[in-house]
């Protein structure tokens, strides 16, 4: 039995470059072609990190390279000696057994043409990567070139579970004959540029799980080098995208799916190394909003974490924002690395979810909590990190209300206007001139009205709806006492509804749950009288 | 007629939470209290006060807190509950 297991594992190098080409049908091989075809002249000095078997250092030794391969597995380089000798390129390639993170110990700098990595980075850890690449980097010549293959992890939903699928053989062939699980590359763009390289995609196959990177190394000094998880610079401007977005969340906030912004590190202005880190949640608006907010006076890190689309205060609130998704996007993001200072400054708002306690004990980062508004955040940051009161004070100025009017109805408008349009077209411009009449008056009164809650301010919105109800009655048409009626209660039923719903958009006032059972139990007895007190007192 | 008594308890359900949102009270311990200032840093509507003399917080203006719970949360030393 153990004799058998034996010849199985001598056997498996062989085996292994029949597997890969099975299980990549051949593309590698058509990818491996094209770094031949394309990079390989007559005396290139090459560096190739990962030989394996040799298949394609023997192909560049054949176009005429010098190749210098390394493999941490002896059977593979057994593997690879015996091709090299059947091919008869024996005096172009330089087989040695080293863990590629020796490459800067045991090679000079400057001393390769091209560096090749063929499905080798994915089976080393992150750390280990990043060294090699630094190292990769010194080792070419100033117009030298980096080329990789391999597995990387697809950005969108439909390609990523393609690529599991695809990936799952490919994982289990390579640790049955290896013992490695592999890691795809995450981010490798990234990656590659935070260690001194320009990169492009040459090609990509099996739906974009497989890459081939090919990256020439740039003059870059530290100052100049960004953190892993960068994603681009965000501004404040414009575009049709961004109008329809504004729209859309203008009126219909409060359906999904909600605008998101991709998780991970945003430059906002020209952003180095010592610029202050600004945490927010991925809900689109929030981040432009905090984008418009602060580009014109600071050059700020973004760290933009998933809080399901949700803005920061309800998404804390409700446990999609949490210490624990920051911790891990604080982790990912290279961050610690890359910026001097280990300060977060958290938005205010998701004080009722996070805690900060905790991110500063797991993390080591100082927490502080930013201002309640974006705006303040210029101001915030000339004082040292250090807030007034009213930048601590959440406050629902006349703007808020009507931007929370709108959201609130554009939702429920469409719930209500629809049906009545459908079964009820005569009452249904009436009715959408009162919902509107009474959320912007509503809207606009909101401080002066008494009472606490929305429940309590829906008392004298009614009491102001019936005398403007009465008054129109009165001077525009003489209705008879059963219309008046069927008018008192709906103008009624729309005061408490649009009274109690805005609560639940006011940052002053408790939670609008509150008010559910009361609108229904309210609904419940105004309806019941529109149905009988007609009919008690004889009207119909 | 099977959703009848879902609905009904769904509504004493609703108006069971919604009493208890609006009774809810701070309660704070003063002598917990290590003068962090993070309640004094997350409340939006301005319930808590710094007494640097004594470090210790003053709460006050009970009747703006709308419940969201950001003290309670911040407190490290456990010295703040909602209930």
């Amino acid at each position: 039995m153990a004799t058998v297991f034996m010849k199985w594992l001598e056997r498996r190098p062989a085996d292994y470059d029949r597997g890969i080409r099975m299980l990549t049908l051949g593309r590698l091989e058509a990818m491996q072609h094209q770094i031949v075809e394309t990079l390989i002249h007559e005396g290139t000095r090459v560096l190739e990190i990962g030989c394996g078997t040799g298949a394609l250092t023997v192909a560049m030794a054949k176009a005429g390279a010098k190749v210098s391969a390394i493999d941490i597995s002896p059977g593979m380089l057994a593997e690879a000696a015996k091709r090299i000798e059947n091919d008869d390129v024996e005096g172009r390639i330089d087989l040695q057994r080293m863990d590629a993170v020796m490459i800067d110990e045991l090679f000079n700098p400057q001393s390769f043409d091209l560096i090749v990595s063929s499905l080798a980075l994915s089976e080393m850890t992150e750390r280990g990567r990043r060294h090699i690449l630094r190292a990769a980097r010194n080792l070419l010549t100033p117009d030298g070139k980096l080329a990789v293959l391999d597995e990387a992890k697809p950005a969108s939903m439909r390609d990523r579970l393609l690529f599991t699928i695809v990936r799952a053989p490919l994982r289990l062939l390579t640790w049955l004959l290896t013992r490695t699980a592999t890691q795809p590359l995450v981010n490798f763009e990234g990656v590659l540029s935070n260690s001194g390289f320009d990169c492009e995609v040459l090609s990509t196959k099996l739906a974009g799980s497989l890459r081939f990177y090919l990256a020439t190394p740039v003059d870059q000094d530290e100052s100049e080098r960004k953190p892993e998880m960068f994603r681009g610079r965000l501004t404040g401007g414009r575009t049709l995208r961004t109008v329809l977005i504004d729209l859309w969340t203008s009126l219909l906030r409060i359906i999904p799916p909600y605008p998101q912004v991709k998780p991970g590190v945003y430059a906002v202005g020209e952003p180095g190394r010592e610029s202050p880190l600004l945490v927010t949640g991925n809900f689109e608006l929030t981040v432009r909003r905090l984008v418009r907010a602060i580009e014109r006076d600071v050059d700020a890190w973004i760290l933009v974490v998933d809080s399901a689309g949700i803005n920061v205060w309800c998404a804390a609130g409700g446990g999609f924002l949490t210490a624990d998704k920051i911790i891990g996007a604080l982790h990912i993001s290279g961050l610690s690395e890359y910026l001097q200072h280990h300060a977060l400054i958290l938005p205010q708002l998701c004080a009722n979810g996070v805690e900060g306690w905790r991110i500063r004990e797991q993390t080591g980062w100082g927490v502080h909590w930013g201002p309640a508004r974006a705006d303040d955040i210029p101001d915030y940051l000339v004082r040292g990190r250090k807030k007034t009161d009213d930048m601590r004070w959440v406050q629902f100025p006349l703007r808020d209300r009507l931007e929370m009017t709108t959201v609130t109805l554009g939702f429920y408008a469409l719930l209500i206007l629809i049906p009545i349009a459908i079964f009820w077209h005569g009452i249904f411009w009436p009715t959408l001139i009162a919902i509107a009449a009474l959320s912007l008056f509503y809207a606009v009164t909101l401080p002066w009205l008494p009472g606490r809650d929305g429940l309590a301010k829906s008392l004298p919105l009614v009491l102001i709806a019936l005398v403007g109800m009465l008054l129109y009655s009165a001077l525009w048409d003489s209705a008879s006492v059963d219309i008046l009626f069927a008018r008192a209660i709906g103008v009624t039923a729309l005061s408490v509804f649009i009274a109690a719903e805005l609560q639940g958009m006011s940052p002053l006032m408790r939670g609008e749950q509150a008010n559910w059972g009361w609108e229904a139990i309210i609904g419940g007895l105004l309806g019941l009288a529109y149905w009988l007190v007609p009919s008690v007192l004889g009207w119909r | 007629m099977s959703e009848g008594p879902n609905l009904g308890s769904l509504l004493i359900e609703h108006l069971y939470l919604a009493r208890k949102l609006r009774s809810l009270k701070i309660h704070f311990a003063p002598e917990r209290c290590k003068g962090l200032w993070q309640c004094y840093e997350v409340c939006p509507v301005g319930c808590w006060t710094p007494d640097y003399d004594v470090r210790c917080v003053v709460f006050h203006h009970g009747e703006r807190c709308i419940a969201c719970g950001a003290c309670v949360l911040q407190c490290p030393e456990k010295a703040i509950e909602l209930r």
